[in-house]
């Protein structure tokens, strides 16, 4: 038994005709029954608004609307059909400072470009398979950003708390690299060679 | 310290959070089992086989990149910190990064992920940045030029090599801008 995706319609919104082009193909292999397609934020809204499709799959740069301002509007704007509908970022992206941009406007998924066809499957794959809670807060509505619970920090302040941690690994780490050169002082060795325990004098 | 005693654990919840559990219509519509190897295959070579050309794409993006440098080469020098600034260099750079692999030119990707990462750290864009920035530049419009397609062999890793060490230079020389 395989997914039957002939019931499944999904929007790509993409400015570039050719990655359009080639983002529906491959849908449409993957055996979806109905591609939409916009070429801008602007444009994808009022074809989302209209079609009601099951999933959006939207390039992040964009003129006018980029696909961080389309994904806030499928989520808050009272004329949304479905501030639930699951949307996958495409970009070129990947640094983490980016991944929480997307994450923070309410992106389900985050597709870095170039991609093969098993990174969209997988994606797709993610959301028919891991669906994410939803959060509203006062100043967030969206895919729960927390891929799994941590135990460990289960306070009010979660978000300080993963800033004070990074902190505290980041002196941590810089102790033992210090440590770690006074030990190569101490047995005489320059930064490229290898320490062993017998070059260290431990008393 | 226990959690009793510790203050993180005793504050009072900043803001009220709901969450919902939408009904997963996808799920039901599509059933179980994934895709099969062979339709992910066929994907994966219709992905391949593509033949829609890069090179008016490429050369889009790179004058776009252009108009960005130029904008910061009009400013007068220390007023060209400005975020704006760099992103007007940034993203037609991801663009080319995101688009080339796609396209069959996966050293366009590389080059411009490279010059991303350079891009991401610097807080101004001064002379010699601009120098490196235009070394990429230069590299890149090669590539497209000359066809470069896939990594481009000893060559491409070549050319990659020379980019990389000119930003290791340039934050061997600024080590205060050095990513931490």
């Amino acid at each position: 038994m395989t997914y039957k995706f002939d019931k499944v319609r999904i929007l790509v919104v993409e400015d570039n005709v050719p990655m359009l082009e080639i983002c529906k193909s491959l849908l449409l292999t993957f055996g979806v029954g109905e591609v939409l397609s916009a070429k801008n934020g602007e444009d994808g809204y009022q074809v989302f608004r209209k079609e009601n499709p099951d999933m959006v799959i939207a390039d992040w740069m964009m003129h006018p609307t980029d696909g961080i301002s389309l994904t806030r509007r499928i989520r808050n704007d009272p004329s949304s059909p479905n501030p639930y509908a699951p949307i996958i970022l495409m970009t070129g992206f990947s640094e983490k400072k980016r991944v929480v941009q997307a994450r923070d406007a309410g992106v389900t998924e985050f597709l870095v470009k170039p991609f093969t066809a098993k990174d969209l499957y997988k994606r797709i794959a993610q959301i028919i398979e891991r669906p994410r809670q939803f959060v509203r807060s006062e100043d967030f509505f969206g895919p729960d950003r927390r891929r799994k619970a941590d135990t460990e920090f289960n306070g009010p302040l979660k978000r300080e708390s993963d800033a004070g941690l990074a902190a505290k690994q980041k002196q941590r780490m810089q102790s033992a690299s210090l440590h770690l050169d006074k030990l190569r002082d101490k047995a005489g060795l320059s930064k490229g060679d290898k320490i062993n325990v017998t070059d260290i004098d431990f008393s | 310290m226990t959690k009793d005693k510790d203050a993180h654990y005793n504050l009072a919840p900043k803001r009220k959070a709901d969450f919902h559990t939408p009904p997963n219509h996808l799920k039901m519509k599509v059933g179980y089992g994934g895709l099969s190897e062979n339709i992910l295959e066929k994907a994966q070579a219709l992905l391949e086989n593509n033949t829609a050309d890069f090179r008016p794409l490429g050369e889009m993006y790179l004058e776009s990149m252009m108009r960005g440098v130029a904008a910061v080469k009009a400013l007068p020098e220390g007023k060209t910190n400005d975020e704006r600034l760099i992103s007007a260099i940034l993203f037609p750079t991801m663009q080319l990064k995101a688009n080339g692999g796609m396209f069959h030119y996966s050293l366009v990707t590389q080059i411009s992920d490279r010059l991303i990462q350079f891009l991401e750290v610097v807080d101004e864009v001064d002379q010699e940045a601009i120098e490196i920035i235009m070394a990429f530049h230069t590299t890149v419009r090669a590539i497209l030029l000359g066809q470069i397609r896939g990594d481009g062999g000893q060559r491409g890793k070549d050319l990659l090599n020379a980019l990389i060490d000119a930003c290791y230079r340039y934050f061997e020389k600024y080590p205060e801008k050095k990513p931490r």
